[in-house]
């Protein structure tokens, strides 16, 4: 049994746990771009364009692209009002979309690790949106890198990451 | 992530620790463990069946093998052990053996659907060798919000090889708060209830 129990460990510290659909990538969108390939969906199937649609002259890249007429919309921040009031001390906005989030134990889970950091002024997982909804202090930063590092060990894999006016909705 | 049977969640956040009891008809057991990683947790397990009056006292770890993310589901896999001491008065005289169990469990949920299954071999000694499978299925009615009430009803079906009633049923409801748990069910074969809680901290 004892080398069962050093089974786990080494087991733990050596592996990944993590799988997943294998259609998510971490992406940060910035600036308002919004890319195809993060919107997991098939285009050949259920992404139509119309008849009269010219995939030479679609720019996928585009800024301001609106996948709102879709359903597929990116989602905002979630307004709490911790988090108004931490964007009200000029802290900058912050949207994660989390994969796996499908209970209160996951919200719990993140709450406790981000909450940690002193970077973060106000944070709110929402489960129907599965975003994670960070406000950063004015004059801190928490880089793309450590919140996937946070959420990870939350037990989570973050899907993309926006910021400032994308975060906002503007 | 639960069963009548299993646990609730069995590793949580880095840092975090879990209390879980589980009241079945079988046994009462407490659990409180320490999640070291988001891949492992070590705790300390008492259970206590009550039909043989065992006390099972144990270290377990556990490990998420496996984590499968979706927009809207999570799956997983874990493995668990346990090797701690096992009593029972027999005939006046306490015997002590060494407790050894291997464990498997998978689940899949989304925010409505829930399915999970859980074995368990144990092995007492000279005080028996116990199996167990479990099977659950649970469906919420509504999609419950951040720190609302979730409210799921579930149903579960456990077979246990040195048991009377080798097979039973148990319908149960599930509420989840924040960061409590708990389940309050009806064992339909051996007419016994089910009480599980689960809080993290």
């Amino acid at each position: 049994m004892n080398k069962t129990i050093s089974l786990f460990i080494a087991a733990a510290l050596s592996t990944s746990a993590y799988a997943d659909d294998g259609k998510h990538e971490m992406k940060h969108h910035s600036g308002g771009q919004m890319n195809h390939a993060d919107m997991n969906h098939d285009r050949g199937a259920e992404h139509d364009h119309g008849a009269s649609h010219e995939h030479e002259s679609h720019d996928h890249n585009a800024r301001a692209h609106d996948h709102g007429d879709m359903g597929m919309k990116a989602a905002t921040i979630t307004h709490t009002d911790e988090i108004s009031a931490a964007l009200a001390n000029g802290g900058a906005p912050v949207v994660v979309d989390v994969l796996g989030v499908v209970c209160d134990f996951c919200a719990t889970a993140m709450n406790k690790i981000f909450s940690k950091r002193d970077e973060v002024a106000a944070i709110y997982v929402d489960l129907d949106k599965k975003t994670l909804s960070l406000v950063i202090n004015d004059g801190s930063d928490l880089s793309d890198k450590q919140i996937e590092k946070l959420a990870k060990q939350a037990g989570y894999r973050i899907a993309a990451i926006r910021r400032d006016s994308e975060a906002m909705g503007g | 992530m639960v069963c009548a049977t299993a646990i609730a969640r069995p590793v949580s956040y880095a840092g975090g620790w879990t209390l879980i009891e589980t009241s079945n008809r079988v046994s009462s057991a407490g659990l409180l463990n320490y999640t070291l990683n988001y891949n492992l947790s070590v705790g300390a397990r008492y259970e206590w069946q009550r039909g043989s009056d065992t006390r099972v006292t144990a270290i377990q770890p556990t490990f998420l093998a496996k984590r499968w993310f979706g927009r809207d589901y999570q799956a997983n896999l874990y493995f668990s052990g346990g090797i701690g001491t096992a009593e029972r008065d027999v005939g006046g005289i306490e015997n002590s053996e060494t407790a050894k169990f291997v464990g498997v469990m998978a689940d899949w949920e989304t925010r409505s659907l829930f399915v999970s299954y859980e074995g368990r071999r144990m092995n007492l000694g000279q005080l028996g060798n116990q199996t167990m499978h479990a099977a659950r299925v649970g469906w919420a009615p509504y999609e419950g919000d951040t720190g609302a009430l979730h409210t799921w009803l579930m149903l579960e079906v456990d077979h246990r090889e040195h048991m009377d009633e080798r097979t039973s049923v148990t319908p149960l409801l599930r509420f989840f708060k924040g960061p409590a748990l708990l389940e309050v069910g009806y064992n339909l074969s051996d007419s016994s209830p089910i009480f599980n809680f689960t809080y993290r901290f």
